[in-house]
């Protein structure tokens, strides 16, 4: 039975499976500086629990899902070195990653995702994309899209570069007062 | 020789805390015992981080090597006073008088009269804000001004009134305005990682500290109790605790023992401190555990998907649903309410689910941002014999102890005010204008209560009408764990009430020297 405060903090928050107990500086300190650059084309760091192969395809994945615009994309973000670090220490993740990544090298038959040009990598996702909005899915491709999605998701909005540049978050602020609603809606 | 205080009380939070400042005011000498550390509230709470700071995106419950919220059993001084949302309701008579009034459950043995005087105690020595209302299930106290309205609340409230209903501002033991020495609430946005201002009550800050003033009180952190001893009169005569860090034993011996423990842990500790149970002799001792159950939806409001982002988070919800189903024709006992936009901007969980990939994806969920919202109604559930607590000893935490075990089973009335609840919630969003992100369908539960009740019959109830229970006179159980019913609102001022009526209580016995 999750205890109150769990609750509250389930809702809204990211999901419980990529919740660490978290204590040490050094993680923080080995963490900042992924979410400096604003370019989209930001050098990868060395991934701790991927091949530098894969990881490149999920940096490249995470890219697609949330490409720079006028605001930082995935890779500036640092949602690959997040992705590295919720999947290096969930098994679950991990199982689903393997696969998934298996996969994917049987979709563009032995070249490097990375390497495809937008069309072709397109071509792979948006359809995996179409059926993960239609309702639960089974296949492995789409298992892991869903999961890159969901990580993505989680590690670029809870990003500098996804909160405070691109939602454009406003809060932690010291306020003399309320800024009351006092439109009429 | 070993101190013997007047008073041990065993537990630092709400009820603890509101307790020994009141007794040690009335010149009782009181041992405040809390398993957790000592915790500064100005410095040690992540109050204004963001989650980009962790490589886990999650903002801890403190700072990085700050200790305390580790456990059940060790929080810290101020208990969980220190990370609450502040929201302070008066019961009204409605809620003390459940059975009379629709015939489920079980009435209090005291009645709203009875409280009245302590509740405005509390909120003239805390601070609640709020506004009068005149509602007769939701008694006025004595209100700071309340917090405006947000945006959402607005649209929420125009939906309610499409349907009949009115939302009222929410009254919470947070300043609005500087008094007490206390400044009034910045509006960061924050409020459950810990108020590093003060503006929010806690128990520590509020209650103890300023007490330490009368000299009369001692607080003595890291001390985990495991059992309240008993000596061969029949009275408690203190208790053993263990070093949250050492693990080494120690005793505090008391002419009284009060328990304060939030709910489960009570129950848990008095099941620990005797063969079946010390104060049990009527086996009701774990019995008719009620917390709440919760459900609701997530929702993104229409009028606001696309605005601009306003910095509207600080103070978290700012409105309230008061019940209102206990005044309709029903198929079932008791009744809901509901809070609303307690939710900050710092997790976007929600985003996941937002569909599509690319620019376009990006822009949705950027355009959802402003208009996203969590309605959560509360609902009471009634006591049944399959809702209990008991140890698990199979299960023994760090301190060797045995774990505190919740078992609940929801009867047909808790589905029914559930499936109520849930049709309500979607209703008032689609009425307010809402795209329904996400239906929370199964209950979960919150705001834990019962297992102690209070009564009148030693036979069918722990503790008495004073909270000291039937079978040793001098202790006594203060918390949400002695309520034999559980109203639909959030407890928590009510349990304060209980702790100043009961300090008033004990001190007026000891000075006849009855205690």
């Amino acid at each position: 039975m999750a205890e109150r405060r769990d609750a509250l903090k389930i809702i809204g928050s990211i999901s419980a499976t990529c919740a660490f107990p978290f204590a040490a500086d050094e993680l923080y300190a080995q963490h900042e500086g992924t979410h400096g650059a604003v370019s989209g084309q930001a050098a990868l760091p060395e991934p701790a629990y991927f091949s530098k192969a894969d990881f490149a395809t999920i940096a490249a994945m995470a890219e697609r899902i949330i490409p720079a615009t006028d605001t930082p994309g995935a890779g500036a973000a640092g949602v690959p070195a997040y992705i590295d670090f919720v999947v290096g220490r969930n098994p679950a993740q991990q199982k689903v990653f393997s696969a998934g990544l298996a996969w994917m090298k049987k979709q563009t038959k032995g070249r490097a995702f990375a390497e495809l040009g937008e069309k072709e990598q397109l071509a792979i996702l948006e359809p995996l994309c179409a059926r993960c909005d239609a309702g639960p899915v089974k296949g492995t491709g789409e298992r892991f899209f869903r999961a890159v999605k969901a990580l993505t998701s989680d590690g670029y909005w809870t990003s500098k570069a996804g909160m405070g540049e691109t939602l454009g978050f406003k809060g932690n602020a010291i306020l003399g007062a309320y800024p009351e609603c006092l439109h009429e809606h | 020789m070993a101190t013997v205080y007047d008073v041990v009380v065993v537990g630092s939070g709400a009820s603890g805390g509101t307790l020994a400042a009141h007794l040690a005011r009335a010149g009782a000498h009181v041992a405040i015992v809390e398993g957790g550390p000592k915790i500064n509230t100005r410095t040690d709470f992540p109050t204004h981080s963001m989650p980009w700071e962790f490589a886990n995106r999650q903002i801890p419950k403190m700072k990085p090597g700050k200790p305390g919220m580790e456990s059940e059993r060790a929080r810290g001084l101020g208990g969980k006073t220190l990370t609450w949302n502040a929201v302070a309701w008066r019961f009204g008579q409605r809620d003390f008088k459940g059975k009379t009034f629709d015939g489920g459950g079980e009435d209090w043995p005291i009645d709203y009269a009875d409280l009245a005087p302590y509740y405005e105690r509390i909120e003239r020595e805390i601070g609640v804000c709020g506004n009068y209302d005149g509602l007769k299930d939701l008694p006025d106290g004595v209100f700071l001004p309340p917090a405006p309205y947000k945006c959402s609340d607005k649209l929420i409230d125009k939906g309610a009134r499409k349907l009949g209903l009115k939302t009222i501002h929410v009254r919470k033991a947070t300043l609005t305005q500087a008094k007490f020495g206390r400044p009034g609430c910045h509006y960061c946005g924050n409020c459950m990682a810990g108020c590093d201002v003060v503006a929010k009550y806690n128990s520590y800050d509020v209650h103890l500290l300023p007490a330490m003033k009368t000299g009369k009180l001692e607080m003595i952190p890291n001390a985990v109790v495991r059992e309240v001893m008993m000596g061969g009169d029949g009275r408690a005569r203190g208790v053993k605790f263990i070093h949250r860090e050492t693990k080494a034993e120690g005793e505090v011996l008391g002419k009284a023992v009060a328990v304060c423990c939030a709910c489960v842990q009570s129950v848990a500790l008095l099941q620990m401190s005797a063969k079946g149970g010390l104060a049990n002799s009527s086996g009701q001792l774990g019995k008719h555990f009620i917390p709440h159950f919760t459900g609701g939806v997530e929702a993104f409001l229409d009028g606001l998907v696309g605005t601009p982002l306003k910095d509207d988070e600080g103070f978290l919800d700012h409105a309230y649903l008061p019940s209102f189903m206990h005044e309709r024709k029903r198929d079932y006992v008791r009744s809901f309410g509901a809070q609303f936009g307690y939710q900050n901007r710092r997790g976007i969980g929600w985003a996941r689910e937002t569909p599509g990939m690319g620019a376009g994806y990006k822009k949705a969920v950027k355009d959802q941002y402003p208009a996203f919202v969590v309605f959560s109604p509360y609902g009471e559930m009634v006591p049944n014999a399959k809702s209990y607590i008991d140890l698990d000893h199979g299960k023994l935490d760090q301190y060797g102890l045995p774990s505190a075990r919740r078992q609940v089973t929801w009867m047909a009335n808790d589905w029914k005010i559930f499936k109520d609840m849930q049709n309500w919630s979607k209703e008032i969003m689609l009425a307010a204008g809402a795209k329904i992100q996400k239906v929370w369908d199964e209950p979960r539960t919150n705001h834990e209560l019962g297992g102690a009740r209070m009564g009148k019959d030693a036979r069918t109830s722990v503790v008495n009408p004073y909270c000291q229970t039937h079978d040793v006179k001098n202790l006594f159980v203060l918390d949400g764990s002695v309520f034999p019913s559980a109203s639909e609102k959030n407890p928590t001022h009510t349990m304060m009430a209980l702790a100043a009526r009961t300090a008033e209580h004990m001190a007026a016995r000891a000075k006849k020297g009855e205690l």
